[in-house]
């Protein structure tokens, strides 16, 4: 009992730690204190650098305008971000034209809706309250490039140039050779027939033009490697690749909520070129900078705006490391806490109904095994319209990922109690619930506890999804880590979430220990 | 004490018991006997609630048994089955005492009750911190049998009680038992197969067969008075060694 209240205690002071992640998490990497009593800014972005570069830029506009900015950073994809902005979850972020025009606006596309011009675009966003910038400046498209002093040789400038070296090595990324504004429509639009063609992973084929084994490569506009390598992007001189112009997606709202925050965000139109674009995903892929630093450095520059800057010090670096490992912990912890506790206290009860009534336990185990089914990145979009970012859509899908594990145990455990034992409780004179408690649930608990077991060390894994809508926790520096090719970055994400499971792992097997009769440990149901 | 007016029950299709209606006599030991499946242990199930009857009334202390008065009735019969039923998770104090526990008697009054109750069983005081699995099968029948006085119940049930044990230990078992039930002065009412064990206990005993009572008298009623011809067979069927 004495152990029991203490765990209570510990769980209750974890959440009231924990409340304010709640209510969103401040992700911005930024040391920047905001003003207090500004309107308050949420930018998103996407799990990619220059995304959140993009929105590290936006967040200093903002901030400077007086507002308390909130950067929701790396979140899992367009339809997130969308449908965030569309919930007032956040209030701004950047997108692509191409994007809008095949992911947000698919459906008015396919329904006959000419989305051919931006002007087009933007008043199919506004009807649906959301404000479509002018092109920030500059176009995120595939492209070819090759190096710049074979360019300059065999003076090649555009991609009809190429026709007249059919002899060059063309080495093409997967996804590239598969698109359908790729490889094979571009070939036949500029007559291109060069004698070989190799398809190979996008990070390799940048070795390759240094070695010189490729001579030409499919690659981003904006790419950090144009400048680290000394490509030439070459000039799509017919038109082939489709517009991925830069714009800020707005919602229509913030202009009467924070006039000056949102006229400091159109600031953006015009502000950024490609160069300048490349340039800075450079500054963070190349030379190691964070995305605050390098977007505040080019405002800087740009503007004159005088912000101050994060150190960079190989100091600063380790106790940036340390305040991010003690925070994704916490934000872990309560994911897992709080998902695990709702879990049991909704699905211990729904397997005991079960066992007492089969009707119901084929209905509630088939509910919660097709639940289990889902794909998390569904059941996460799913969650966004009810609650919203940050850590409650990610408790609850974490919360109905472990219902399963739990329900079919306590259901398992209680029905695998010999009907004698069952029946002399009864005949004792128990009433239902006495017997609940005295007999059946003591001896479901090996079962029903190792039910939890699985469902916490499940949920420590799953929880790192969390980071995609904004929940934080160790899934965040993964995000970060994949997006900047940095093995350290990953571990840290990677390393404290299998100690975690393990630790999850030995907790429940002493509380088995502590709780469980001595008599039915052995047999270890 | 006990009475079953017209009572029937059926198990889909088939009868296990024909409308039947007997008395079990305040202070008597009564022996329910037959072949398997003839209903006997019907009647004690539907005694103790465990079975609803399809028709007919049951009733005990002057009262009819119901969903609403099943509980209170309950706690005044003691119900012991095979291996004695024990709660695998509990010590055998634990088993005797939990009723006790949760009707809220103090540690003082248990422990005086369980000691009284150990000394009536002869249950070595040693064997009260074990859990069943660390028993001997007569033990864990010991223990079956304390948890089932442990409320002084006017009534005792027992369903092949001595089924799992060996031929030693039996024996011993059942002048201890028997003992017991005259000393208390207890009404019992005992589900068997065995003849000898029948005639040991029964001040009276009824023979079932194919879901009725086909004979109601004492041991020597059935061997001497035999209602038909089965009675008969079954009673010589149970085989004396032959010395």
């Amino acid at each position: 009992m004495k152990s029991r209240l203490s765990i209570t205690q510990w769980l209750a002071a974890l959440l009231l730690a924990m409340a304010p992640f709640l209510f969103g998490r401040e992700v911005s990497a930024s040391d920047q204190s905001s003003p207090s009593d500004g309107p308050i800014l949420r930018i998103g972005s996407k799990a990619f650098t220059e995304s959140v570069v993009l929105g590290e830029l936006l967040s200093h506009l903002g901030r400077h305008a007086g507002a308390r900015v909130v950067h929701v950073a790396e979140l899992g994809g367009t339809q997130i971000l969308w449908n965030a902005l569309l919930a007032g979850e956040i209030d701004a972020y950047i997108d692509y034209t191409g994007t809008i025009r095949e992911e947000i606006l698919a459906k008015s596309q396919s329904q006959g809706a000419n989305l051919e011009t931006e002007e087009a675009m933007r008043s199919a966003l506004a009807k649906q309250k959301v404000l479509m910038s002018g092109r920030i400046g500059f176009n995120n498209t595939y492209a070819l490039g090759m190096r710049e002093d074979h360019a300059i040789r065999l003076d090649i400038r555009s991609i009809s140039d190429l026709k007249r070296h059919p002899d060059l090595l063309f080495g093409l990324s997967d996804e590239f050779m598969e698109r359908r504004d790729g490889w094979h429509q571009l070939a036949n639009t500029y007559a291109l027939r060069p004698k070989r063609v190799r398809a190979m992973d996008h990070n390799l084929a940048y070795r390759g033009l240094v070695h010189d084994s490729i001579q030409v490569t499919d690659l981003y506009t904006t790419d950090a490697e144009i400048r680290f390598f000394n490509l030439r992007v070459l000039e799509d001189d017919l038109g082939f690749f489709p517009k991925y112009q830069a714009v800020l997606l707005m919602r229509s709202d913030l202009v009467e909520r924070a006039p000056d925050a949102a006229k400091a965000l159109l600031k953006v139109q015009g502000l950024v070129d490609p160069a300048e674009m490349s340039a800075m995903n450079a500054r963070v892929r190349l030379d190691g900078k964070s995305e605050t630093y390098v977007a505040g450095e080019f405002l800087n520059n740009k503007l004159a705006m005088g912000l101050a800057l994060p150190s960079m010090s190989q100091a600063a670096e380790w106790r940036r490391t340390g305040e991010r490992l003690a925070r994704t912990t916490l934000e872990h912890v309560f994911l897992v806490a709080v998902s695990l506790a709702l879990a049991i206290l909704i699905a211990v009860p729904m397997g005991v109904v079960s066992a007492r009534n089969e009707r119901v336990a084929r209905v509630v185990l088939g509910v919660v095994s097709i639940i289990q089914t889902l794909p998390s990145m569904a059941l996460l979009v799913f969650m966004i319209p009810l609650f919203g970012l940050g850590a409650v859509p990610a408790i609850a899908a974490l919360f109905f990922y472990s219902l399963l594990p739990i329900v079919r145990n306590t259901y398992g455990g209680l029905r695998q109690i010999p009907s004698s034992t069952r029946e002399s409780a009864e005949v004792l004179g128990l009433g239902p619930w006495a017997r609940l408690r005295l007999v059946e649930l003591p001896l479901a608990l090996p079962s029903i506890l190792s039910g939890i077991k699985t469902a916490a060390v499940i949920n420590v894994g799953t929880a790192t999804i969390g980071a995609l809508i904004g929940a934080g926790g160790y899934g965040a520096p993964i995000l970060t880590g994949i997006r900047l090719s940095s093995i350290p970055l990953i571990l840290q994400g990677a390393v404290p979430a299998a100690a975690m499971a393990i630790l999850a792992q030995g907790a429940f097997s002493r509380l088995e220990k502590k709780w469980v009769s001595p008599r039915l440990q052995a047999s270890g149901a | 004490m006990f009475s079953l007016e017209n009572v029937s029950k059926s198990f889909g299709q088939t009868q296990v018991l024909k409308p039947t209606t007997v008395e079990f006599p305040v202070g008597k030991s009564t022996v329910l006997i037959g072949p398997s499946g003839c209903g006997k242990s019907t009647i004690l199930r539907i005694l103790v609630g465990l079975l609803q009857p399809d028709s007919g009334i049951v009733r005990f202390d002057g009262e009819t048994m119901s969903g609403q008065t099943l509980l209170p009735m309950r706690r005044k019969m003691g119900y012991v089955i095979q291996e004695g039923g024990l709660f695998p998770h509990l010590t055998a104090f634990e088993n005797i005492t939990l009723m006790a526990n949760h009707l809220g008697w103090d540690r003082p009054t248990c422990q005086a009750r369980v000691e009284e109750l150990s000394d009536l069983t002869r249950l070595p005081a040693s064997a009260l911190n074990r859990y069943p699995a660390q028993m001997s099968g007569g033990q864990r029948q010991r223990v079956g049998i304390m948890r089932a006085l442990m409320l002084d119940p006017p009534v005792l049930l027992f369903d092949e009680p001595m089924g799992a044990l060996d031929p030693m230990v039996r024996f011993e078992l059942q002048e201890d038992l028997l003992k017991i039930i005259r000393t208390l002065s207890k009404t019992s009412i005992m589900v068997t197969h065995d003849m000898g064990e029948a005639g040991f206990f029964g001040d009276q005993v009824l023979m079932l067969a194919e879901g009725e009572i086909i004979q109601h008298g004492t041991l020597e009623d059935l061997i001497h008075h035999p209602a038909n011809d089965y009675v008969t067979r079954f009673i010589r069927a149970q085989r004396i060694p032959q010395v």
